[in-house]
C-alpha cells in the first residue's frame, strides 16, 4: 500500500483547463450530422471503422469555429499532440497532416486528465504486455524504461507480470478488429505520455504545485482573512500604467534604433558577414579614438555614459578638472566590490572605506550624513552590497550635477570632434575559395585583464583628488598639503596614500583585518593621529603612537577629517626620525586626541587650503601649548561638511590599549598616511 | 495450503481487475452500451467480494505469529500484490465514475466517441464473472442509477484500503519480486493468433529463414554430388 503523503511540498499537478475545452470540441466532432465524416480503415483483411482524414478535421475546425486555416491547423496539431486524435499510418508523427492521411479518435479512458497522471505501474504493465506480444522486441527507450521500472517498482513487479498476463488473456475475448484498435489506442496513449526521445513532451508542465486545484476548500474565517490580506497587498502594489511603460519602450526604441547593428547595420561592416573584424577593433573597450556613434550615445542618458568604459574614462578626465574625480572613482570601486571575488569583499570594502569614506580620507566623497551613517554601520559586517546606498547617492549626484556640465564641456566636445566615422567596407569578393585567410588573434583575455589592472593601479597611484584643499590657494610645494597631484613634487616621492590598490599584495597581509580587530587600529585612528600638530610631533619624535584608538571616544568626526588631510603631507624636507616609543608620546597623543576632538564640527563646504606652514618642525615641548592654538586653527583648515551625528560609529574599533601594541605607524619619511598594519612589515624590514 | 488458497484468491482478483480495466476502456466509445454499464456493475461487485475475501485471509495469516519466516515473507509479498491490485481497482473505479458522468447513454445530444470499436465486451464480462454467458437484467437507465452506487463503492474501497494500511504493517519496499524482468516472455501464452498479420511495420524478420535456406542449399548440393557419384559409378562399371 502506498503511504499517503503528508502534504508539505509540491505534489499537485496544475490546473489544465485546456483539456476540458478540447474535449468539448471533440464531442462536437462526433455529431453524426454536423460532425466529421468517417471512413473505414482497411488493415489486411479486416475493416476498422471510424477513421477520419486530416483534411476533414481541418475543414471541420475552420467551419465550426470560423477561424483562419492557420489557426485551425495549430489547433488540430494540438489535438493530435495531446493524444485526442491519433494518426494511423505514422503513429509517431503527431501532427495533423492536411492530406488524406487517416486519424482516429482516442477512447475517453486514454484522454489526458489533470487528476491522474500516467502511472508508472500502468506503463510497466503495458511494456510487459508488449513484451509478451512481440516476444521481447521492444524499442531501445522502452527497454531502458523497462529496466528502470524494474528497479524502481521492484516490489510491485510480480503484480505487474501477473496483471500483464491477465490483461493479455482477457484481450483475447474481444473481436479481432477491436483488439487491433485497442492496441493502436494504447500505443498512441503511451506515445503521448511517455514520449520517445526526440519527441516533445507536450504535457510537460514544469514543477508540481503546492495547492491542489481539485480541492474544495471550506471557506473558514481563516481562509477569508488570508484572502483579504492578499488583496490588500495587491492593491498596495505600485503599478505603472501601460501607457507610460509602452511610451518608454517606444522612446527607447526610437532613440536607439540607429545604434542597433541589426536594425540599422553597422559600420564599417558586420564582421560575421564580411569576415572583417575592424568593427570590433574600432569599438574596443578602451580604444584611443572611439567611433562617432559611440560618443553620441553617451549623450543619450547617464547610464549609457557609465556603461561604456571609454565614456567613463572621458568623464573622469572631465571630473578631474572639476575636482570631483573621486566620485567616479568611488563608483567604480563599488562596482568592483559588487562584482568581484567573494573572498576579497571584506578587504575591498575596507580599502574603499579608507580611500573614500573615512574622514580625512585621501579621496573623500561627499555624501550626506544619513547615508554615511548607514554605510559605516553596514561596514561592520561587510558584504557585496554594503556600499549600495552610498553608491546610489554618488551616482545620482554625478547624474544630476556633473553629467549636464560634462555634455557641454570642451572635453566631450573634443571627443566628439575627434570621433571617427568608419568607412563602409566593400565585401571582398573571395576569388579563390581556398585562399588562406589571414586570421588575426585578438589578445588573450588574461593578458588584457592584467593590462587593465596595471593601468588601474597606475591610475590609482597617480590619482589624488583635490577635494578638500588647495582648490583656491596656490599649492605650497614643500607642504604638499594633502595633495599629491597639484603639487609639482617629484613623482618619485611616494604619494601620500593610504596604500590602496597600489600596494603589492605582499605588503598587505595584515590588511585583511576585521573592523573589530584589536591588532590594527582603524584608519580613523590613523587619521585622527595624523593631525597636523601631531605630525609635527612625529617628525620630531617620529613616534608611532598615533593611535588614538579613538573612535570610541570620538564624537566629532569632523576633526578626524581634518586630521586626515594632514596625512598627505609630503614634506620632502622633513625627515622623521624614528623615535623610541615613549609613554609620554602615548599619553600626549591621547591628550592631543582629546584636544582635537573638542573642536567644533564644521559645516562649511568650501575647502580652504591652510596657508599655515605646518611643515615646520616644532619641538616637542612646545607642542602642548601649540596644540591648543593649533587645534583651533587646524580645524579651520579643513572645512569639510560633515554632519554626521555624534553617535554614529564610524569604524567600529578599538580601545586605547591598542596603542601600545600597534606598530609604529610613522614611516620614516612621514610621507604617507600610513595604515599601521602596513608599516608593520616595513618596520620589520627596517628593524 | 493457506498459501495456495491465498494465491488462488489473488489470481482471481487479478483476473477480475484486468477485465474491469478492459471494460472501463470501452466507456464513452462506440461499443458503449447499457450492457456495458451493467457488466461494469457486476464486475465491480465481484471484485469487491474477492477483495474482502483476500483481505480477510491475508490479514489472518499476517497476524498469525506462528508463521515461519519464509512463509511470512511470502505472505508479505502476496500482501503487496494485493494492495497494488486494490489501488489499480480504485483508480479504475474513479475513472469509471468520471467517464460515466461524462457519457450518459440516453441523452441524444451527447454522442459517443467514434473509437473504432464495434464489438461488445460480453466475453470479457463472462470471463470476469466466470460464467459462460452473461445475462442482462438491468433497467434502461442503469448508467445513471449506477453512478451513485459507484460513488459509494469507491468510498468503501478507499476506507478498506485505509484500514488495511493501518492494521497491517508491511513496508512495501522490503518485498522483492520473485520474477525477473522478462519473466513474462517465458510464459506459455500463445502469441500467434493475436496479431492480425503485421500490426506494426517494425517487426523484425527472424534469421531462421536465412539459416533454413542455407541448410536447404547445402542439402541439395550434397544430394547432387551423391547423384553424380552414383552415375559415375554406374558408368564406369
Amino acid at each position: 500500500m502506498t503511504v499517503k503523503r503528508v502534504d508539505q511540498g509540491q505534489h499537485y499537478r496544475p490546473r489544465m483547463a485546456f483539456l476540458k475545452k478540447i474535449e468539448a470540441l471533440l464531442m462536437e466532432m462526433q455529431n453524426p450530422d454536423t460532425g466529421i465524416k468517417t471512413h473505414t480503415q482497411r488493415v489486411m483483411i479486416t475493416n476498422i471503422p471510424h477513421a477520419i482524414t486530416g483534411s476533414d478535421v481541418l475543414q471541420w475546425i475552420v467551419q465550426h469555429l470560423k477561424i483562419v486555416e492557420e489557426e485551425a491547423l495549430n489547433l488540430g496539431n494540438l489535438m493530435v499532440k495531446y493524444g485526442y486524435i491519433y494518426p494511423l499510418q505514422e503513429p509517431k508523427n503527431l501532427i495533423l497532416k492536411t492530406d488524406s492521411s487517416l486519424y482516429r479518435f482516442q477512447t475517453p479512458y486514454f484522454w489526458p486528465t489533470q487528476q491522474w497522471a500516467a502511472d508508472d505501474t500502468d506503463y510497466a504493465i503495458y511494456l510487459a504486455k508488449k513484451n509478451i506480444k512481440r516476444k521481447g522486441i521492444l524499442e531501445e527507450y522502452e527497454k531502458e524504461h523497462y529496466n528502470l521500472l524494474n528497479k524502481k517498482i521492484n516490489y510491485k513487479w510480480d503484480f505487474v507480470i501477473m496483471q500483464a498476463k491477465e490483461q493479455y488473456r482477457t484481450g483475447k475475448e474481444r473481436k479481432k478488429a477491436d483488439r487491433y484498435a485497442l492496441d493502436c489506442q494504447e500505443k498512441a496513449y503511451w506515445l503521448v505520455h511517455r514520449t520517445p526521445p526526440g519527441m516533445q513532451d507536450i504535457l510537460d508542465y514544469g514543477l508540481d504545485r503546492v495547492t491542489d486545484p481539485n480541492e474544495n476548500k471550506k471557506k473558514t474565517i481563516d481562509v477569508y482573512r488570508r484572502e483579504i490580506m492578499y488583496y490588500q497587498q495587491v492593491i498596495m502594489k505600485s503599478t505603472v500604467k501601460s501607457s507610460v511603460s509602452l511610451g518608454g519602450l517606444v522612446k527607447y526604441s526610437e532613440q536607439f534604433l540607429s545604434n542597433d547593428p541589426i536594425m540599422s547595420g553597422c559600420l564599417p561592416s558586420n564582421p560575421w558577414i564580411t569576415d572583417d573584424s575592424e568593427f570590433w577593433e574600432l569599438n574596443a573597450k578602451l580604444v584611443e579614438i572611439p567611433t562617432r556613434m559611440r560618443v553620441e550615445r553617451w549623450a543619450f542618458n547617464f547610464n549609457e555614459l557609465m556603461r561604456d568604459p571609454k565614456g567613463r574614462q572621458n568623464f573622469q578626465l572631465f571630473l578631474k578638472k572639476e575636482f570631483s574625480g573621486e566620485n567616479l572613482g568611488f563608483w567604480e570601486a563599488c562596482e568592483d566590490l559588487k562584482y568581484g571575488d567573494q573572498s576579497k569583499v571584506k578587504e575591498k570594502a575596507e580599502e574603499i572605506y579608507k580611500l573614500f569614506l573615512a574622514p580625512g580620507a585621501r579621496r573623500w566623497i561627499n555624501i550626506d550624513g544619513t547615508t554615511m551613517g548607514i554605510t559605516v554601520k553596514g561596514l561592520k559586517h561587510p558584504h557585496r552590497y554594503v556600499l549600495d546606498a552610498a553608491q546610489t547617492h554618488i551616482y545620482m549626484l554625478m547624474k544630476k550635477d556633473s553629467y549636464g556640465r560634462y555634455l557641454k564641456s570642451p572635453i566631450y566636445k573634443e571627443m566628439l570632434a575627434k570621433a571617427i566615422v568608419p568607412q563602409e567596407t566593400v565585401k571582398k569578393s573571395s576569388g579563390f575559395p581556398f585562399a588562406r585567410r589571414h586570421l588575426r588573434c585578438s589578445p588573450s583575455p588574461v593578458i588584457l585583464r592584467q593590462q587593465e589592472e596595471e593601468a588601474k593601479a597606475k591610475e590609482a597611484a597617480t590619482n589624488v583628488d583635490i577635494t578638500q584643499l588647495c582648490q583656491f590657494t596656490a599649492p605650497v610645494p614643500h607642504l604638499a598639503v594633502y595633495t599629491g597631484t597639484s603639487v609639482p613634487s617629484p613623482p618619485s616621492t611616494p604619494r601620500p596614500s593610504c596604500h590602496i590598490p597600489n600596494s603589492p599584495p605582499s605588503q598587505s597581509p595584515g590588511h585583511i583585518t576585521l573592523p573589530n580587530s584589536t591588532v590594527c587600529p582603524s584608519p580613523i585612528s590613523v587619521a585622527l593621529d595624523s593631525t597636523p600638530c601631531l605630525e609635527r610631533k612625529w617628525e620630531a619624535s617620529g613616534s608611532n603612537s598615533n593611535h588614538f584608538p579613538s573612535i570610541t571616544e570620538s564624537t566629532e568626526i569632523s576633526t578626524d577629517s581634518e586630521s586626515g588631510t594632514c596625512n598627505s603631507q609630503v614634506p620632502g624636507n622633513v625627515e622623521a626620525k624614528v623615535p623610541p616609543k615613549s609613554r609620554t608620546t602615548s599619553s600626549f597623543s591621547r591628550f592631543l586626541k582629546r584636544g582635537c576632538l573638542t573642536s567644533p564640527v564644521f559645516a562649511t563646504l568650501s575647502p580652504k587650503c591652510p596657508a599655515v606652514t605646518h611643515g615646520k618642525v616644532q619641538p616637542l615641548d612646545d607642542l602642548e601649548q601649540q596644540l591648543q592654538q593649533k587645534s583651533k586653527k587646524v580645524t579651520n583648515f579643513f572645512q569639510i561638511k560633515v554632519d554626521i551625528p555624534l553617535e554614529s560609529r564610524i569604524y567600529p574599533i578599538d580601545s586605547e590599549e591598542e596603542e601600545e601594541d600597534c606598530p609604529r605607524a610613522c614611516k620614516d619619511s612621514a610621507k604617507e598616511v600610513i595604515c599601521p598594519w602596513e608599516n608593520f612589515t616595513e618596520q620589520g624590514k627596517t628593524g | 495450503m493457506v498459501k495456495e488458497e491465498c494465491k488462488a484468491l489473488l489470481d482471481a482478483l487479478s483476473k477480475v481487475a484486468a477485465c474491469y480495466r478492459h471494460m472501463v476502456l470501452t466507456i464513452g466509445g462506440t461499443s458503449d452500451s447499457q450492457n456495458l454499464r451493467e457488466e461494469l456493475k457486476k464486475t465491480r461487485q465481484k471484485a469487491q467480494e474477492l477483495a474482502v475475501a483476500n483481505r480477510n485471509k491475508l490479514t489472518a495469516v499476517l497476524k498469525d505469529k506462528t508463521v515461519s519466516k519464509e512463509d511470512k515473507a511470502e505472505f508479505e509479498r502476496l500482501w503487496v500484490i494485493f494492495s497494488t491490485c486494490m489501488e489499480i481497482l480504485e483508480i479504475d473505479m474513479r475513472r469509471a465514475l468520471e467517464l460515466g458522468q461524462e457519457f450518459p447513454l440516453n441523452v441524444p445530444k451527447k454522442h459517443l466517441i467514434q473509437t473504432g470499436m464495434s464489438g461488445g465486451t460480453s466475453g470479457v464480462a463472462a470471463r470476469a464473472m466466470s460464467v459462460q454467458n452473461m445475462k442482462y437484467e438491468a433497467e434502461h437507465n442503469i448508467d445513471v442509477v449506477d453512478l451513485k452506487d459507484l460513488e459509494n463503492e469507491i468510498n468503501q474501497v478507499g476506507e478498506m484500503m485505509y484500514e488495511m494500511e493501518m492494521k497491517v504493517n508491511v513496508p512495501q519496499w522490503t518485498v522483492e519480486a520473485k520474477q525477473d524482468p522478462g519473466a513474462e516472455l517465458k510464459s506459455t501464452i500463445s502469441v500467434g493468433a493475436s496479431s492480425i498479420g503485421m500490426i506494426s511495420v517494425e517487426e523484425n524478420k527472424s534469421f531462421c529463414d536465412i539459416s533454413k535456406v542455407l541448410a536447404g542449399i547445402i542439402f541439395s548440393a550434397v544430394l547432387i554430388i551423391a547423384i553424380v557419384l552414383a552415375v559415375c559409378v554406374v558408368k564406369l562399371s
